[in-house]
């Protein structure tokens, strides 16, 4: 690993601040947990490595998880091991639960943050598709100010985002009409422990319990496309459709059509397709099953809907 | 060059290191405390676990900058050759460790496990030791080293309630 | 444990004890005498006894210093004044090098020696062929193959320096596919010697006879891949010589004679002027039964007056130490209409990667399992290990055994489920029994294939094995 400078932030602004400093003049990094740039830099060809290295791990304005009038803020630090704890996160989100579940391993959890998991951007980003799901949007601070975006359009392609290089991403909004809305995320891996995902699906969508119909469905998919993406046609087809088995079934054969998965070393693009339809289905099972849980009162924990999902 | 001021095992230790040092290589070249092990240097195979305020991390991935003020326990933390922490004892009797190259990072996990849950059941323990590789394939001793010292401390803890 | 059972396991343990006590006698005499043949019966414990140390509850004694972390590998030895080495990888799979320039590496502060192959006194060593360069010279032959070390007050700066040093490579086709490998027309890797480096076959009755007089007959072609062993402790050695011409090898190496004789000859050092010390070994699986970076160390210790150590980067464990050898199996069994094997034919093509290594052993291993633990009278086993331009393949647990297992057990259930028999009952129709004869006509004794089965059927809860047993 090649030599470079440490510099520490003490809150955002300061970070911000150090970022404006020194961008113009050299290569610059910003370090949050590290589990993804340290990985990458130890055996990086020092070409690529930056001279100065932002360690943001002290800036605590951005650990948070916080009710607002907008919705539920989730700083940037946060970590996944602090996801995986937070009551209203289970309470409202538990397939945000059950993604920051399947990150990693227990030490990695504990050092990773939410923020450095969407700013790597690798199209099997596993915070990702729950968060697209549930359309949140992302709040990136810069010396000029602030400015928010769908997390969806802040994925640009594989390891790209649209942040700046002097813009640091501080905020990740699940907007206020989302607040509770049923979701359920599973993730396909080789093994258990530690595996990236070959296919990483999140469901999610409001029930009208009267007329028993899909409202505002949304299915994002992971590792089947340069980044994170809405299965447009899966969308739109259960839109005010009646929530039945053969209808999901159905929206999981369109979500097929939705995605471009590739050949790699971990698995064929044929296979993925496969995942694409099985998984698609099953998590708008598993977030049925906890509309109904919810609605009768009895909140199914994250952990269960997911396993429901692993058969 | 950096200065950095953290409590190792119980001591305030200082050290003067260049700034891209991970915190492993503090603690083995500075600090000499060749027990935390490097296997892959990305954080995969969880030999160079240890805790940092309380929590497991892999010190490989964590700059040494980063771990300035805070509290530091590796493996050598946990006991010496007359008192060994049940961790230790237990992994001995069981015969969890082959090589033995994995074993400081697996013990520093599992206590980190049974310091925040005592009483963990068996997939939480699978759960805790899943960044810890082992090549020579002797998760299910670990596991049950683990549950025994669980169980251990399960029945002190009925002994004392009792009493 | 009750008195009478432990009185009873003491003397058992005695009276073994007594028997043995010639034996011992004679393993106690000094080494200069000449040793009395030994009586090679009373080493091998009577069929189906079990020897007193069975069911004992044993504790490693290495079990306590693991455990507090207080083991020492070598990487965790520091010596004073040592010096860090790391080794430029070619990264490209065969090509001629046209040019080494170290000159910018050498100029970089805290670098203190560079080494290539032109310092190596003796460039080729290897278990049996000695095939494999210590350093590539002229040709490289995988893409992990080095071309070059560094030693340098820091691992840092080492790295920094292998960056510095300029390699001009021509590019050479590569062969990477085993079957082209073993097409005669295809330039050698090691010119003038074949690709095919090692051949071996198994013959017992007459196939094409067994063949006719089968009811049916399967053929299937299986392959495995390459798999790495990924001990947790990556390869390392520490390397210091003394006032008088002496080195000593601190090395995670688990055949050091074999060893010491490697570097007798790359290093063109007498062997009793070589020590090697093997250190704790971090988990070998048949990965660290050859040099790797010992001559390295040795040469830049001797350069530099100063000890060095290298140890292995993950990647470099990767590309540049031995793997398991991916197998090409083509496998052709006749059998009657119940089922029963009465020839067997079985073509192996082993990638044998860009050196020996220990292919010999694992071909021939391979070789004569391949047919499977079955009773067959008619058995062909052909067996060929080829050089190819990938990371050399060598021992690793089984040496070739677990290769051919996945392939007559795969080929044994396809032919079950074609014949409509229970994949047990089939096996149980031809497993070797007591006093059968192995592929390699030996007469086997202690057979329990049948009994083995059986229970692990019953403990799986096979269908019907209850009732079998």
């Amino acid at each position: 690993m090649k030599a470079f400078e440490v510099v520490v932030a003490r809150n955002s602004r300061h970070a911000v601040a150090l970022l404006a400093e020194r961008v113009p003049t050299a290569k610059v990094k910003v370090i949050a947990g590290g589990t993804d740039l340290m990985a990458d830099l130890k055996f990086a060809p020092s070409s690529h490595a930056p001279d100065v290295v932002v360690d943001i791990s002290r800036a605590d304005d951005l650990r948070h998880i916080s009710m607002t009038d907008a919705g539920l803020s989730i700083g940037a630090l946060v970590t996944h091991t602090e996801i995986m704890r937070s009551p209203v996160i289970r309470d409202l989100f538990p397939a945000l639960l059950d993604a920051a579940h399947t990150i990693g391993a227990v030490q990695t959890r504990n050092l990773g943050t939410l923020g450095g998991n969407l700013v790597t951007a690798v199209p099997s980003v596993d915070s990702g598709p729950t968060l697209v799901a549930l359309d949140a949007r992302v709040t990136l601070l810069s010396p000029a100010g602030q400015r928010a975006m769908p997390l969806a359009d802040f994925f640009v392609g594989p390891r790209k985002t649209a942040l700046k290089p002097d813009e640091l991403l501080v905020d990740i909004l699940i907007p206020r009409e989302n607040l509770g809305k049923p979701a359920c995320f599973l993730k396909f891996g080789l093994r258990k422990g530690q595996a990236l995902a070959l296919v990483n699906v999140a469901a999610s969508f409001w029930v009208d319990w009267d007329r028993n119909v899909f409202v505002a469905p949304r299915i994002a998919l992971g590792a089947v496309a340069p980044k994170v993406i809405h299965a447009s046609s899966a969308q739109a087809y259960l839109e005010g459709r009646a929530i039945e088995p053969a209808a999901m079934a159905e929206a999981g054969r369109l979500a097929v059509g939705d995605a471009k998965p590739i050949n790699d070393f971990r698995a064929s693009a044929e296979y993925r397709r496969d995942l694409i339809a099985v998984l698609s289905r099953r998590a708008l099972e598993g977030a049925y099953a906890l509309a109904q849980s919810k609605r009768s009162g009895k909140v199914a924990g994250g952990l269960q809907a997911s396993r429901r999902g692993e058969r | 060059m950096a200065k950095v001021t953290l409590t190792v095992n119980g001591e305030a230790r200082t050290a003067s290191v260049s700034p891209e040092t991970t915190l492993l290589r503090l603690l083995r070249e500075e600090f000499g405390l060749t027990g935390s092990k490097l296997g892959c240097d990305v954080g995969d195979c969880g030999a160079c676990t240890v805790m940092v305020d309380g929590k497991s991390v892999n010190s490989c991935l964590m700059l040494a900058v980063q771990a300035d003020g805070r509290d530091v326990v590796t493996i050598e933390g946990l006991a010496t050759m007359e008192r060994l922490h049940p961790l230790q004892q237990l992994f001995e009797d069981k015969g969890s460790l082959q090589c033995g190259f994995c074993g400081p990072g697996i013990i520093i996990s599992a206590k980190a496990l049974l310091d925040e849950n005592p009483d963990p059941t068996e997939e939480e323990i699978r759960d805790a030791l899943a960044g810890n590789l082992c090549r020579c394939t002797g998760y299910s001793k670990m596991i049950e080293a683990v549950r025994a010292v669980a169980r251990a401390g399960r029945d002190e803890r009925t002994a004392g309630s009792v009493a | 444990m009750d008195k009478k059972e432990t009185d009873d396991k003491k003397a058992a343990v005695i009276e073994r004890e007594s028997q043995t006590e010639a034996l011992r006698e004679m393993l106690r005499a000094p080494a200069a005498a000449p040793l009395a043949p030994l009586p090679l019966e009373t080493l091998v414990p009577e069929v189906r006894q079990q020897t007193p140390a069975v069911r004992q509850r044993a504790t490693r004694p290495d079990a306590r210093l693991h455990g507090l972390g207080q083991t020492k590998y070598i990487d965790d030895f520091y010596l004073p004044g040592m010096l860090f080495a790391k080794i430029k990888r070619a990264g490209i799979a065969s090509a001629r090098i046209v040019r080494i320039d170290t000159k910018e590496a050498e100029a970089l502060p805290g670098v203190v020696a560079v080494v290539t192959a032109r310092d190596v006194p003796c460039n080729s060593f290897g278990p049996s062929l000695k095939d494999q360069p210590v350093l590539a010279g002229e040709r490289v032959f995988h893409a992990g193959d080095g071309v070059a070390a560094v030693a340098a007050v820091t691992e840092q700066i080492a790295a920094e320096a292998l960056e510095k040093i300029e390699v001009e490579y021509e590019p050479v086709t590569p062969v990477l596919d085993p079957l082209e490998s073993l097409k005669l027309e295809t330039p050698g890797l090691h010119a003038p010697n074949p690709n095919i480096y090692g051949h071996k076959v198994i013959r017992k009755g007459d196939v094409e006879k067994g063949f006719a007089a089968s009811y049916r007959i399967f053929e299937a072609s299986y392959r495995t891949q390459m798999v790495e062993h990924v001990p947790l402790e990556p390869h390392s050695s520490l390397a210091t010589w003394d006032a008088n011409g002496r080195v000593t090898i601190y090395s995670t190496l688990g055949r050091i004679t074999l060893g010491r004789a490697d570097l007798a000859r790359t290093l063109a050092v007498p062997m009793s002027r070589i020590r090697i010390i093997a250190t704790v070994v971090g988990g070998n699986f048949g990965g660290k039964n050859e040099i790797t970076t010992e001559p390295v160390v040795a040469l830049l210790a001797k350069k530099t007056g100063r000890p060095v150590k290298c140890t292995f980067t993950r990647p470099e464990e990767f590309t540049s130490s031995t793997t398991r050898h991916p197998i090409i199996m083509d496998y052709k069994t006749g059998v009657t209409k119940e089922g029963r094997i009465l020839a067997r034919q079985v073509r192996l093509v082993l990638d044998g990667g860009a050196y020996c290594s220990w292919s010999e052993t694992t071909l021939a291993k391979a070789c004569i399992l391949s047919p499977g633990p079955y009773d067959i009278e008619n058995i062909y086993a052909e067996a060929f290990v080829v050089y190819t331009n990938k990371t050399m393949t060598g021992a690793m647990r089984g040496f070739g055994a677990p290769q051919v297992c996945f392939a007559y057990e795969s080929h044994m259930d396809d032919i079950a489920e074609a014949l409509g028999i229970d994949p047990l009952e089939i096996r149980l129709r031809n497993v070797l029994r007591e006093g059968s004869l192995s592929p390699t006509s030996q007469q086997l004794h202690s057979v329990v294939v049948r009994e083995t089965l059986l229970q692990a059927a019953q403990r799986f809860g096979w269908n019907g094995a209850e009732v079998r047993a």
